[in-house]
C-alpha cells in the first residue's frame, strides 16, 4: 500500500513526539515511585526496630532490679528471713523506674514481702507481708509515703495467700534463673503488665526463695500512639500467641474474659482489621510465626488499598514478640499518584499543542507535494498543457516532475497514434475481458461489420453476437463463427485472437480479429452444389447415353430383322404348298422385333425424361467455378489453365449443371490428354453473331487420327468408356449448338461449342 | 413393274425409291422387301454417294437414315431442298429423338419412322410420297403449258389481263372498255380469244393462276 505523504508526516510529528512525552513522564513515575516505596519500606523496618529497642530499653530496668534484688539476698547482704530489711530493699528498686508496678519475695518457706504503687488514698506505696514464724502465719498490709515514711497499717487474718503456688514462683524455680512470664492483665491496676521472676539460691544450692518484678506495659500503647508513620500509619506489638501487648489505641487490647477477668484482645478479635491484615499471613493455627525468625516486608490490600507492611521480632531471647508496622502505600506515594494525573494531563496538553503544530508543519511540508501530484493527475488526463509552469515546489520534485511530464506527453502521444491505428484499421478488432468476453473496447471496422454502435458493443459480450443456434462452447476460441448482425442478417466471420500481457506476464485481455468470410463461404457453398448436381448428372447422363447407344445399336438389327421377315413372308405368300405355320413363324419374328424396338423406345424416352430444368443465367461465373473444380488435378498435373473470359455478362439459357458438365469434360480431357506433361489449357469464350462460341483448347500431343470423336463407345483413354465427349454432344445439340473438334496449330486440340446467346433459338424448342 | 407403267395415265415417267442408310444390313433389307413388292429401288451407303448418283433426273422419293455419319439426314435434306427437283423423303432412325423429328418434318420430309418399322408401314408412306410427287409432277406440267399460253397472247389481250388481275371488283366488259377506251364488243372478243388461248374455263380460273404464277 502507497503511504501518504501528509498522513506520514502528520503521524511522524504529532504522534511519536506525544508517545515521547508519554514515556518520560510515564519513566519518571515509575523511579520515583519505587523509590518512594524502598524508602517507606525502610521507614517502616526502622520504626520496628525503634519500636523493638524502645520496649527491650522498657524492660530491661527491670531485669536489672529484680536480678540484683536476688543477688542481694543470696549473698545475705538482706537477710531473707527478715522482711523489713527486704522491703525496705524492694521499695528503694521500686523506686527506680516508674514503669514497675511492684517487687516482691517469695520465700521457701511460704513468706511473702510485696511492694507496689498503689493507688489508695492511705499512701503512694503499699506493701504486703506474709510471714511466717514458729509454724504461725501472719499477714501485714502497710501504706508508706515516697520517702518510706509508714503511713498506716493492718493485719489481714483470711488472707491465703502463699507465693510458692504462684507460677512465677515455679516457673523461676524450676529454670533456676530469671523468666519472664507472658504479659497479662495486672489484677489491682487493671493495665497490661509482666512479671519477671528470678530465684534466690542458698547454699548447696538450695532455693531460698524468688524476686519478682511486675511491669506495666501500658506505657508500650502509648509509646506506640504517639510514633507517626507517614500520615495512618501504625505499629502495634503481638505476642506469640496471638495476644495484642501493645496498639496506639489501649482500649483495643483489653478483654473481658468469661470469668469476670480482664485478658488480652488476641488479633482474631482485635477491632482493627488492618492490624488483622497485615498479620493474615504469619497468623496460623493461634501462633504467629516468622519464617527464620526473621524480619518479614509484605504488601497487602484492604479495601482496595494498597498497604506497606514489616513484621518484625523483638530482639530478645525469652520474650517472644513480634512488632508489626504498617501503613497505607498512598502515605508515601499518594502525592505522586496525584501528581501522575497532573502530569498525563500536562503531557496530554503538550501533545495536542505539538501535535497541531506538527500537523500545521506536516500540511506547509506536504501542500507543494500535493499541488504536484494534482498538476501530475490533471497532466495525464489532458485536462491541462504540459507546458503550463509548475507551482512552486521542491526542487528534487520539481526534476522528477519534469522527467514525468515528458513520460506522459510521450505516453498520450502513443495512446493516439495507437488509437488512431486501432480505429483506421481495415480489419474488425475487438478487446475483450478474459473469462466473461465482455466487450471493452472496439474499433470502426468492427461497428460496421456488426451494425452496431459502440456504446451498444461495449454493453455487450462477444458471445451475444453469435447467431441462435450458433453458440459455441468457447465463445472466444480462434475459428469461424455464424453472427447475427444488428439488422438480423447473418455474416460469417473468422475469428483470430492474441492474449496481451501485462509487465509481469499476466494475461490483461484479449484481442480479437474478425474477418467477414460470408462471400467466400457462399462461393464454397455454390461450389459444392454444383460439384454434388454434377456427380448426380454424370450418372443420370452416362446411363441415357448408353441407353441412347444401345438402342440405335440394337434398332438397326432389329430393323433388318422386321424388313426380312415382312420380305420372305411376301415371297412364301407365292408359294401355296408352302406350310403356313412358317408364315406364323416369319409373322412373329417380325411382331417380336417390333415389339423389341418398343422396349428400347420406353426405356429411352424413360431416361430422357431427366432433361434438367433451364433457366436464364450467366456463362462468366460458371466457367470459373468448373475451373475451380478442375485446378486441383491440373495443378497436381502441373499444367496451368488461363481463362479468357470478356468481362461483360453472357447471358445463356439452359441447364447450368448440364453446361458445367460439358466444360468440365472437355477441360478434364484436356488434362488427361497432357499424359503427365507439364503444359497449358486455355479457356476462351467468344461472342459471335446469336451464339456464344466456348473454346477449349490445349497445347498436347492432339487427337489420334482416325478416332471418330463423338461416337459412343469410342476412346483413346485406357479404362474410358467413350461416352464423355458423346454426351457433351447430346447435351450441347439438345441446348441447340453444336460441338467440334479441329487440330491446333502447332500441336494440340481445340473443342469448340456454341450455345445460343440469351437462351434464344433451338434452347426453346428443345 | 410393266404393270404399274401400263396403270399410269398421265406421262409421268417411272418412279423410283432411294434408299439411303449406312447400315448394310438394313439397306439390303429394304431394298429387297420394296422390290419384291415392284418398286424400282436404288440404294447408296452415304449422302455423298447419293448426291453422286449416276441419273440425278431420275424422279422419286427418298428413304432416309437420319443418323449418317459424315453429312447427316437432316444436312442432306438442307441440300436436296435447295435444288430445283421434287424429292419427297422419308425419314427412319435409330435415335427416333423428338426434336430431329420435328426439324425432319419441318424441312418438308413426308414422315419419320422409327427403327424398327412395319414394311407396309412405310410401303404405305412411299405411295404416300409418290401420290404426292405425280400431283407436283402434273401441276408443274399445267404450270408449263398456261405459262407457254399465256405467252402467246397479243400485247392488248396482255393488257386486258392485266387489269383484270390488277382490279379483280371491276371485269365487267364495259368497266375494262372505259379503261381501255375501246368497245365493250372489242373487250368481249378480246376475252373470249383470251380464254380459248389458254384453255382456261372462267375468267376467275384465269386471274388466280396469274396472281399465283405472274404473266410471264
Amino acid at each position: 500500500m502507497n503511504r501518504s505523504l501528509g498522513a506520514l508526516l502528520a503521524v511522524g510529528l504529532a504522534g511519536l513526539q506525544f508517545l515521547a512525552v508519554l514515556a518520560v513522564v510515564f519513566s519518571s513515575y515509575v523511579t520515583s515511585e519505587r523509590a518512594l516505596v524502598r524508602h517507606a519500606r525502610d521507614l517502616l523496618r526502622d520504626v520496628g526496630v525503634n519500636t523493638g529497642a524502645h520496649s527491650m530499653g522498657f524492660l530491661s530496668p527491670a531485669q536489672g532490679a529484680a536480678e540484683l534484688a536476688a543477688r542481694l539476698a543470696q549473698s545475705d547482704v538482706v537477710a531473707s528471713d527478715d522482711p523489713a530489711a527486704l522491703e525496705k530493699l524492694l521499695f528503694q528498686q521500686l523506686q527506680l523506674a516508674p514503669q514497675f508496678a511492684g517487687l516482691y519475695f517469695g520465700g521457701q518457706d511460704g513468706s511473702f514481702v510485696y511492694v507496689m504503687r498503689s493507688g489508695d488514698s492511705a499512701g503512694p506505696f503499699r506493701t504486703k507481708i506474709i510471714t511466717q514464724r514458729g509454724g504461725r502465719r501472719q499477714v501485714e498490709v502497710l501504706w508508706r509515703d515516697d520517702a518510706f515514711r509508714l503511713r498506716s497499717r493492718s493485719s489481714l487474718q483470711d488472707d491465703a495467700y502463699d507465693p510458692r503456688l504462684r507460677p512465677w514462683y515455679a516457673k523461676a524455680k524450676a529454670a533456676r534463673g530469671t523468666i519472664w512470664t507472658d504479659p497479662y492483665i495486672f489484677f489491682t491496676s487493671q493495665q497490661p503488665g509482666i512479671t519477671l521472676a528470678a530465684p534466690v539460691m542458698g547454699g548447696n544450692d538450695v532455693l531460698r526463695g524468688v524476686v519478682g518484678v511486675d511491669i506495666e506495659i501500658s506505657s508500650l500503647s502509648d509509646f506506640l500512639a504517639r510514633l507517626t508513620i507517614g500520615k495512618h500509619g501504625r505499629a502495634l506489638i503481638v505476642n506469640r500467641n496471638g495476644d495484642v501487648l501493645a496498639h496506639p489505641e489501649p482500649q483495643l487490647i483489653k478483654t473481658r474474659a468469661a470469668d469476670g477477668g480482664l485478658r488480652f484482645t488476641n488479633l482474631d478479635e482485635i477491632g482493627d482489621p488492618i492490624s488483622r491484615a497485615a498479620f493474615a499471613a504469619s497468623w496460623h493455627d493461634g501462633v504467629v510465626a516468622l519464617p527464620g525468625a526473621q524480619s518479614l516486608e509484605r504488601e497487602f490490600v484492604h479495601q482496595g488499598s494498597n498497604y506497606l507492611s514489616v513484621l518484625q521480632p523483638l530482639d530478645s531471647d525469652q520474650l517472644p514478640w513480634i512488632i508489626g508496622v504498617y501503613a497505607p502505600e498512598n502515605d508515601f506515594i499518594g502525592d505522586l499518584k496525584r501528581n501522575r494525573t497532573v502530569n498525563i494531563v500536562l503531557a496530554a496538553l503538550v501533545s495536542l499543542l505539538t501535535g497541531l503544530l506538527g500537523l500545521a508543519l506536516a500540511e506547509y511540508i506536504h501542500r507543494p507535494v500535493r499541488a504536484f501530484a494534482v498538476r501530475s493527475a490533471l497532466i495525464s488526463q489532458g485536462e491541462m498543457d504540459p507546458d503550463t509552469p509548475p507551482p512552486r515546489t521542491y526542487r528534487e520534485l520539481a526534476r522528477a516532475n519534469d522527467a514525468l511530464v515528458r513520460e506522459i506527453v510521450a505516453r498520450r502521444q502513443t495512446e493516439l497514434e495507437y488509437g488512431q491505428a486501432l480505429d483506421n484499421s481495415p480489419t474488425a478488432i475487438a478487446r475483450v475481458a478474459l473469462e466473461s468476453g465482455a466487450i471493452e473496447r472496439v474499433n470502426r471496422q468492427f461497428c460496421l461489420l456488426t451494425g452496431h454502435d459502440r456504446d451498444s458493443l461495449t454493453a455487450m459480450a462477444l458471445a451475444d453476437l453469435c447467431a441462435p443456434g450458433d453458440r459455441g462452447e468457447d465463445d472466444l476460441a480462434d475459428g469461424e463463427r455464424l453472427w447475427r448482425r444488428a439488422d438480423g442478417s447473418l455474416i460469417w466471420v473468422a475469428l483470430n485472437g492474441m492474449l496481451i500481457h501485462d509487465d509481469a506476464g499476466r494475461p490483461r485481455h484479449r484481442v480479437m480479429l474478425a474477418e467477414n468470410i460470408t462471400p467466400r463461404k457462399q462461393m464454397e457453398a455454390e461450389l459444392d452444389r454444383l460439384r454434388s448436381d454434377l456427380s448426380h448428372l454424370v450418372r443420370v447422363s452416362t446411363m441415357g447415353e448408353m441407353a441412347a447407344g444401345l438402342a440405335h445399336e440394337l434398332n438397326q438389327p432389329l430393323a433388318a430383322i422386321a424388313q426380312n421377315s415382312d420380305t420372305a413372308r411376301l415371297i412364301l405368300s407365292e408359294h401355296p404348298d408352302v406350310d403356313p405355320v412358317l408364315d406364323r413363324l416369319l409373322l412373329a419374328i417380325e411382331e417380336q422385333s417390333l415389339n423389341a424396338g418398343s422396349i428400347i423406345r420406353a426405356l429411352r424416352s424413360f431416361i430422357n425424361k431427366d432433361a434438367g430444368e433451364r433457366s436464364r443465367f450467366e456463362l462468366g461465373p460458371l466457367l470459373e467455378q468448373s475451373l475451380k473444380l478442375v485446378r486441383g488435378e491440373a495443378s497436381d498435373a502441373g499444367i496451368c489453365i488461363r481463362p479468357e473470359v470478356c468481362d461483360e455478362p453472357l447471358l445463356v439459357e439452359g441447364n447450368r449443371v448440364q453446361i458445367a458438365q460439358v466444360v468440365l469434360n472437355l477441360l478434364r480431357n484436356a488434362v488427361e490428354a497432357m499424359a503427365g506433361r507439364p503444359g497449358r489449357i486455355w479457356l476462351r469464350v467468344t461472342a459471335g453473331a446469336g451464339a456464344l462460341t466456348v473454346t477449349v483448347e490445349d497445347d498436347g500431343p492432339g487427337v489420334t487420327p482416325g478416332l471418330t470423336l463423338f461416337s459412343q463407345f469410342e476412346t483413346s483413354k485406357p479404362g474410358g468408356m467413350g461416352l464423355g465427349l458423346s454426351i457433351c454432344q447430346s447435351i450441347v445439340e439438345a441446348h441447340g449448338g453444336r460441338i467440334w473438334h479441329e487440330p491446333r496449330p502447332g500441336g494440340g486440340s481445340r473443342f469448340h461449342f456454341t450455345l445460343p446467346q440469351g437462351g434464344a433459338g433451338a434452347a426453346e424448342e428443345a | 413393274m410393266t404393270e404399274q407403267t401400263a396403270e399410269s395415265v398421265d406421262p409421268v415417267p417411272q418412279l423410283t425409291v432411294f434408299v439411303v442408310d449406312d447400315d448394310a444390313d438394313v439397306r439390303a433389307a429394304i431394298t429387297l422387301g420394296l422390290e419384291r413388292r415392284g418398286y424400282v429401288v436404288e440404294s447408296h451407303a452415304s449422302a455423298r454417294a447419293f448426291l453422286e448418283r449416276p441419273h440425278p433426273e431420275r424422279p422419286g422419293c427418298l428413304v432416309l437414315d437420319y443418323g449418317l455419319p459424315g453429312m447427316n439426314g437432316l444436312e442432306l435434306q438442307q441440300v436436296l431442298n435447295r435444288q430445283d427437283r421434287p424429292l419427297p423423303i422419308i425419314f427412319i432412325s435409330g435415335h427416333g429423338a423428338v426434336p430431329q423429328a420435328v426439324q425432319a418434318i419441318k424441312g418438308g420430309a413426308v414422315d419419320f419412322l422409327e427403327k424398327p418399322f412395319r414394311q407396309s408401314v412405310l410401303v404405305e408412306r412411299i405411295d404416300a410420297a409418290f401420290a404426292q410427287l405425280r400431283d407436283l409432277i402434273s401441276q408443274r406440267e399445267a404450270l408449263r403449258r398456261n405459262t407457254a399460253r399465256l405467252a402467246s397472247l397479243t400485247t392488248r389481250e396482255r393488257q386486258i389481263v392485266r387489269h383484270m388481275v390488277g382490279h379483280p371488283a371491276e371485269i365487267s366488259s364495259k368497266e375494262i372498255a372505259a379503261k381501255l377506251g375501246i368497245s365493250p364488243r372489242t373487250v368481249d372478243h378480246h376475252r373470249a380469244r383470251i380464254l380459248e388461248k389458254t384453255a382456261m374455263s372462267s375468267a376467275a380460273e384465269l386471274i388466280a393462276f396469274v396472281q399465283r404464277h405472274g404473266l410471264g
